[in-house]
């Protein structure tokens, strides 16, 4: 994850379609229209594991139906533990295959389409239920050494115990951190960033207006006095954090993309 | 091995409504999705194929919309799929449903086994399997939290009880109905979405599945709604307690005790 902060290289993150679209034809196409564009600006493609619970298609399943090119250093998958035993072996063999290094591990948000993987699926016996940590554990012991696995970082939760949620992360094996979406500064992340010099942090930056969704992203209300400028905000976060990478989430492509040769300099 | 599965589709809400005049579930506007408990139903038939060989076919009755859940059954895997619907088969109760899925099982003609979810999330009445199984005059098991054997005769299975569960063994051709225990249903894959889009689904009407007409809709419905009404809205609150891991604790014990929780 170095490399992406030393090459100024954003982290762009595309939504894979929901498998209940009405147009899938059409989502599919605005899906590798996207991930083409964000592979040739030579910035690192993040897709999303089924976000809030939402039933979608997988990246890697995408990658291979329409054979989109994987460059090294320019794809990330999500991975979540809400996956049947045999998908997440599925979705962990294919990015082995496809040379995919980056994974966020997460333990994500479930519903009733998606079954929350069991400890014994993952050979964990005295626990009751599967975290990003036992994730982590388990992926680094049935592919050594094959992937780069980073973990998420929540400031609005409660600080101490999401410092000491990071510490098992790290024990666990993970080598990058990305943050929830930040907005201008934050202590909680100049606690992390103080605590972990030698992990890159991976700084997400929300680049919709809609501060609204959010707020129910993050489970926490984020009130702002005045209307939040995206592009302002991440102007800002370069100044603020000049050692860390930078994740965008609900990029607009249209609107926003072409700005951003000029935003990290 | 021939297996029909029988799916329905639902309004995607916990919150449903209700036309005061027709006593019936507004389903226009609602987003409708695939019973969750048919999800079940569809993972045990394509594992039983899997493992037994055959063909699964997914069947459902409902307005021409339900296609959606019978492509969904083709993306997870089942070998074809049917849809019932025609003007005729509105307003059906859960006797004519059962009735006309029955039909349309005799017309498909040679199956082994019928599976159901244990009942719909709309309804919730869990009579339709049953009903179908009694229409047809074949055994039946409700319930069904295993399969434990399954050869060209007769199947065994464990069906779950309030206070544990019993094992019978049933003659085929029979109908089960499953519960959430029995499986861990699979999610549609991309090549299975891809697949399905280019399928056919038919499309059956009363003629087609030789269904007498004072049997189906509501001519053929015996039950009478007098009066129906959703329950009342759960009153709940959120509270937010900040502070230190310990204060944090600590404010949730006083919270828990002065409601007399713990």
């Amino acid at each position: 994850m170095i490399h992406h902060i030393l090459n100024k290289n954003y982290l762009v993150e595309v939504l894979p379609p929901k498998q209940d679209s009405e147009n899938l034809e059409a989502d599919l196409k605005k899906f590798c229209t996207r991930y083409r564009k964000v592979i040739d600006s030579g910035y690192c493609v993040c897709i999303t594991d089924n976000t809030m619970g939402n039933l979608s298609f997988q990246g890697t399943e995408i990658i291979e139906e329409f054979q989109l090119s994987v460059l090294p250093k320019q794809v990330m998958i999500h991975l979540n533990t809400f996956h049947r035993k045999d998908d997440l072996d599925n979705i962990l063999t294919t990015c082995h295959q496809k040379e995919i290094e980056y994974i966020l591990v997460i333990t994500g948000d479930g519903s009733p389409r998606l079954p929350k993987l069991r400890p014994e699926d993952v050979n964990f016996t005295n626990i009751d239920s599967i975290t990003s940590v036992e994730l982590l554990s388990y992926i680094h012991r049935e592919y050594p050494g094959s992937f780069c696995l980073g973990v998420a970082f929540n400031p609005y939760e409660p600080e101490e115990h999401e410092l000491e949620k990071m510490a098992r992360k790290i024990k666990a094996g993970a080598k990058f951190i990305i943050t929830q979406p930040i907005i201008g500064r934050n202590k909680v992340l100049d606690k992390l960033i103080n605590r972990y010099p030698q992990i890159p942090v991976i700084v997400e930056a929300w680049m919709s207006k809609n501060i609204n969704l959010l707020s129910q992203a993050v489970g926490y209300e984020i009130g702002l006095k005045e209307e939040y400028d995206p592009i302002a905000n991440l102007k800002l976060l370069h100044k603020l954090y000049p050692g860390c990478g930078f994740y965008l989430s609900l990029l607009g492509f249209k609107t926003q993309y072409d700005l951003l040769k000029d935003t990290w300099i | 091995m021939k297996i029909v599965v029988c799916i329905k589709q639902v309004p995607a809400t916990n919150e449903a409504k209700i036309d005061p005049e027709t006593k019936r579930i507004i389903r226009e506007g609602v987003k409708a999705i695939l019973n969750p408990f048919d999800t079940y139903a569809l993972e045990e038939g394509i594992q039983l194929r899997e493992k037994f060989g055959g063909e699964v076919i997914a069947l459902s009755m409902g307005p021409p919309k339900a296609e959606q859940i019978l492509r969904e059954a083709l993306a997870l895997g089942v070998n074809r799929a049917i849809l019932l619907s025609d003007r005729n088969f509105a307003g059906s109760d859960t006797w004519a449903t059962s009735y006309v899925l029955a039909q349309a099982i005799k017309r498909i003609g040679q199956v082994d086994l019928v599976i159901c979810g244990k009942q719909a999330i709309d309804g919730d009445t869990a009579q339709v399997g049953p009903g179908i199984a009694a229409h047809l005059g074949w055994e039946q098991a409700t319930y069904v939290m295993a399969v434990e054997e399954l050869s060209s005769s007769c199947i065994r299975v464990k069906r779950m009880h309030e206070d544990g569960y019993d094992i019978c063994k049933i003659s085929l051709p029979a109908l089960i109905t499953v519960v959430k225990d029995v499986n861990i249903p699979r999610v549609p894959t991309l090549k299975g979405w891809l697949f399905s889009l280019k399928q056919d689904i038919p499309v059956w009407k009363p003629e087609d599945i030789k269904a007498v007409k004072t049997k189906i809709g509501l001519n053929g419905s015996p039950t009478m709604v007098v009066k129906i009404e959703p329950p009342p809205p759960r009153q709940t609150r959120t509270k937010r307690i900040e502070g230190t891991a310990r204060e944090c604790a600590l404010s949730l014990l006083r919270e828990l005790r002065s409601r007399n929780i713990i």
